[in-house]
């Protein structure tokens, strides 16, 4: 323990240091503004700023690069919340309660909340780190194939488990994502499927676009031409601060939230977005009022935002402990450090103490920046929702195609958030719910390579799920809530969900 | 969708929803004939696609079968469906144009067309909103975050 | 209004006046077909950075993986030949169109809609077995696998793919079975191996070397012409008495037809880029050997070596 103390001490005199500091802080603004450019994530935000940190020296690197992945985040879940708009698949579930806190001019606690859960997830996650990193990142390990289709297929009975309305619904607008996912060369064996002869389709159908389109594209299609367009918000400052019931509401969902994205995150791969979806499905059942979710809950917003945040944390434990890249973002920062000759690998704690200590402190340093820079700024975004609407709408339809042209400069992913716009505001007239088809497409071709490596690791035979002891768990987990979610349909037809469902439709 | 006076109307939005998710698995079940399913123990690159497509049939005829208390298909109004179609139109052609005529004119036109045919705003106004958006927003992807935005063939 | 009036004057002012120069005018984006933190991305990432130097314009990296290494291969081979989209590819752009022909299906690019620019590093691949595995030699790696016939596993960074290709060399050559494990890319083979979720895996020098160094990871073999400079140790197949080398390169190219002014213009910054002091530094970090060859020279040594792969494709035949 002492030890501990010790090193983060050589953590904090490296974090401390004038420039690195300074560092911190610039990657925690620059990432806040990439953010909140629709379509532009994290993954965009290192990626782009990848090749300034060439020049220096390792330890700014990666301090500057993770201010960017936090402040990313972070921007992401504002456009989430005031415009409906996911920066990343993770902030898919924030946009559902998010917005419509919105709507109900409450813009300001669910910005407040989201600030405030990040920074209390961010803190788990850099503790979790620090403690338990060389423990936690072993345990990363034993996560193969057969592991990873559990954990997947558990993400998505535990859908089954959270749907509001209807269950069949839900789960039909899963298996379209889970089809779109389809879509691209199959990693196994190369043959290009569904693609139509569209040489970009061959890459897959990407998450940016899709979220952009169904979310925020959809929501622009239903509102502009409405007889009332939105009325401009002017929000007082009592309005900005979300309100002793709303703390008293967001403490649990923020505790719960941290620690399971945290688990999550730790997991090789890149299923960040089941931290969120299974945050906001636990805190629906545990409500006393589930029929608020979807309607603006507190919690379905201070859930799924500290999750996703924790779980960026967690991505960092197998980064740092074994030096293997397990996710897109956690790559990019590897081959930073990389460049300058350090080798990723067990070791570098040991051989790089001030580097993985200094890492460790200034993520300390980060997530306090990032919370006193955004607090204030609540009541400087919510100014977005002062621009009258006419004014409002064409702007953020040319962000949107601005930010998902970015991504990857290709004008097929412009095409494919218009279209996805389209189905989204059709399926939506017809009461679906559009969050599991982003979900679906992030988890279907992870689901389908990862249930193929597996068999190809037991030459065919399904017995190795059952023989691997975490695996083994998450299907029962998964079958069991799958069970619970079908009782009520089985047992009795009429129950509240008939209710709620034909409350659904009607927009 | 709203014009239809048939022996339809008795049919409800679920009802037709779920039929036209069945539909769609039955397309994505005849496209996916040119892969090799494999078999259970070696799955080729046809056998999850027919899995979702058998699921996705399912589940339609499900949505259609518990759809009879669900709202009637011809109540569902579209008071915005024109506005959202003239949007979809015009973000296409911005998109066409995107990378021909270049990304600070399309947006520029995308912009006065929406601002000023369509909410009919002054002038002075149209012309600053889209006229500043165009250029600043360039101006922070393009030339800061290094962003390589389609230039015109006018060099701008 | 007067804020937005102020904005705009602020915009115009900040823009400038573009000029048209010659190329590059603008950006440049180099495709790599793999995951960040692969050889092909740890090789393309210093060569931007030193092209950048050259030619006065950022280089993007973009990372388009996917079956192999065809998705990214096949993007820049239909990309415009403007000299603006680069492509780092590795072995692996020979031995796909190969696989296509050999499914009889339509490939996703051929060879002839790629020009080389520059051959940049060379490296031989290295068996790696995780170290519970009580071998410690490639005879006693080939005892096992004939002992448990179709057994052991291997993963690779996709099917066809740069770490596939010489698993099927040495299976051939030993006359063994495996099961074979494809991922997305070097990243995730790797960590496959070191979970102990497959058996061996071929792993680029650099990639394995802080798992080796740590003993996470066990060397066997090299599959290089002679000992690897960095693993003295390390025997090769040839002294093992198997005739198989197999060398992961890369190299970059642009889309066919491309204009010789332009690709010019290439070639010249990447032989500048080549000795450019922090382009050496930076490969020599990653323990990456430069193996500079300008184009014509690397158009022959990619012939010779596409034509050996696809031999081997054609002995490995379709993945059942």
């Amino acid at each position: 323990m002492l030890e501990t103390f010790n090193s983060l001490m050589l953590g904090f005199s490296v974090a401390f240091q004038p420039q690195v500091l300074l560092y911190a802080f610039a990657g925690c603004i620059i990432g806040t503004l990439v953010g909140m450019m629709p379509g532009l994530g994290p993954l965009a935000g290192i990626s782009l700023l990848l090749p300034a940190t060439f020049g220096l020296n390792p330890i700014i690197a990666i301090v500057l690069l993770a201010g960017v992945y936090y402040g990313a985040m972070y921007g992401g879940s504002t456009t989430s919340i005031l415009m409906r708009i996911p920066g990343e698949a993770a902030s898919v579930m924030t946009c559902v309660d998010g917005y419509a806190m919105t709507q109900n001019g409450r813009a300001g606690p669910a910005l407040a909340i989201a600030a405030i859960g990040s920074f209390f997830a961010g803190t788990v996650g850099v503790i979790g780190l620090m403690l338990l990193a060389p423990t936690l990142a072993s345990f990363a390990l034993r996560f193969g194939p057969p592991e990873y289709t559990a954990l997947l297929l558990m993400g998505l009975f535990v859908l089954a488990y959270m749907s509001g309305g209807s269950m069949t619904k839900t789960l039909a607008m899963a298996v379209l994502g889970l089809l779109l996912g389809m879509i691209g060369i199959d990693a196994m064996s190369g043959y290009t499927r569904f693609s139509f002869g569209i040489i970009e389709l061959g890459d897959g159908v990407g998450i940016v676009p899709v979220a952009v389109g169904l979310f925020g594209v959809s929501e622009i299609l239903l509102t502009a031409g409405q007889q009332e367009t939105p009325r401009v918000q002017n929000p007082t400052l009592r309005q900005l601060i979300p309100s002793k019931e709303e703390f008293r509401l967001s403490a649990g969902p923020i505790m719960r939230g941290s620690l399971l994205g945290f688990m999550i995150g730790i997991i090789p791969g890149s299923a960040h977005i089941i931290s969120s979806f299974v945050s906001y499905g636990i805190e629906r059942r545990m409500s006393k009022h589930p029929e608020r979710f979807g309607n603006g809950a507190i919690e379905g917003v201070a859930g799924p935002e500290s999750a996703n945040n924790a779980a960026a944390t967690g991505a960092f434990v197998p980064m740092l402990a074994l030096g293997i890249p397990t996710s897109p973002v956690t790559a990019v920062m590897i081959a930073a450090i990389m460049i300058h000759g350090i080798s990723p690998g067990p070791m570098l704690i040991q051989e790089q103490p001030d580097l993985f200590w200094g890492f460790v402190a200034s993520m300390y340093v980060g997530n306090v920046v990032l919370l006193i820079l955004n607090l204030p700024m609540v009541g400087l975004f919510v100014n977005l929702l002062r621009i009258p609407y006419a004014y409002l709408y064409p702007c953020i339809l040319a962000f949107c195609v601005l930010g998902v042209y970015s991504v990857s400069n290709s004008i097929v992913d412009v095409w494919i958030m218009l279209a996805m716009g389209g189905v989204g505001y059709v399926l939506r007239k017809f009461g679906f719910d559009l969050a599991p088809v982003a979900l679906g497409l992030v988890l279907g071709p992870m689901l389908e390579l990862s249930l193929r490596q597996s068999l190809a690791m037991s030459g065919g035979d399904y017995g190795i799920f059952l023989q691997r002891p975490i695996a083994v768990t998450m299907l029962a987990l998964g079958l069991l809530l799958l069970a619970l979610a079908l009782k009520p349909m089985i047992f009795k037809s009429k129950d509240w969900r008939s209710k709620v469902g034909l409350e659904d439709q009607v927009e | 969708m709203t014009g239809h006076k048939t022996g339809l109307r008795g049919i409800r939005s679920d009802q037709a929803s779920g039929l036209m998710l069945a539909v769609l698995a039955v397309y994505v079940w005849w496209l996916n004939r040119e892969f090799p399913v494999g078999t259970l123990a070696d799955p080729g690159p046809g056998y999850v696609p027919l899995l979702l497509a058998i699921a996705l049939g399912i589940i339609g005829l499900l949505v259609a079968v518990f759809g009879g208390r669900s709202i009637p298909l011809f109540n569902i109004r579209w008071p915005e469906a024109t506005r959202a179609v003239i949007i979809l139109v015009a973000c296409s052609v911005a998109a066409f144009a995107l990378e021909r005529i270049g990304y600070r004119l399309s947006i520029f036109a995308f912009l006065v067309f929406f601002i000023g045919v369509i909410e009919r705003k002054k002038l002075l106004a149209v012309v600053l909103v889209s006229g500043g958006f165009s250029l600043a927003s360039y101006y922070i992807i393009g030339d800061l975050l290094h962003v390589p935005l389609p230039v015109g063939p006018w060099g701008f | 209004m007067k804020r937005i009036a102020l904005a705009v004057i602020g915009a115009l002012a900040a823009l400038g006046v573009q000029a048209q120069d010659a190329f590059p005018s603008r950006a440049l984006s180099m495709i790599v077909p793999f995951p960040p933190g692969g050889v092909a991305d740890t090789t393309g990432r210093p060569t931007a950075a030193a092209l950048e130097k050259i030619l006065k314009q950022p280089v993007t990296i973009v990372n388009r993986p996917g079956a192999g290494g065809a998705v990214g291969n096949a993007a820049a081979a239909n990309a415009k030949p403007d000299g603006y989209t680069m492509l780092m590819a590795l072995s692996s752009i020979s031995v796909i169109p190969e696989a296509d022909k050999l499914f009889n299906r339509k490939p996703a690019y051929t060879l002839d809609q790629l020009d080389p620019i520059a051959l940049i590093s060379a490296d031989p691949m290295i068996l790696v077995v995780h170290p519970s595995l009580p071998v410690k030699t490639v005879k006693e790696v080939i005892a096992l696998a004939r002992k448990q016939p179709g057994e052991l596993s291997f993963s690779s960074s996709g099917v066809y793919g740069a770490l596939h290709m010489p698993m099927e060399m040495f299976m051939h050559a030993a006359k063994l079975q495996m099961r074979h494990v494809p991922t997305t890319g070097g990243g995730p083979a790797l960590t496959q191996l070191l979970g102990g979720h497959v058996t061996l895996t071929a792993g680029g020098p650099a990639a394995i070397s802080g798992h080796v160094k740590a003993g996470k990871l066990r060397t066997i073999v090299s599959w290089g012409a002679e000992r690897h400079p960095n693993y003295p140790a390390v025997p090769t197949f040839k002294e093992s008495g198997y005739d198989i080398t197999y060398y992961i390169w890369a190299g970059l190219f642009v889309p066919h037809s491309t204009p010789a002014a332009v690709t010019k213009v290439l070639r010249d910054a990447v032989r500048k880029g080549v000795d450019d002091a922090d382009f050496k530094s930076q490969m020599a970090k990653l323990n990456s050997p430069i193996q500079y060859l300008d184009a014509p020279e690397f158009a022959k040594y990619w012939d010779a070596d596409a034509r050996r792969l696809a031999a081997v494709v054609q002995v490995v035949g379709k993945v059942k």
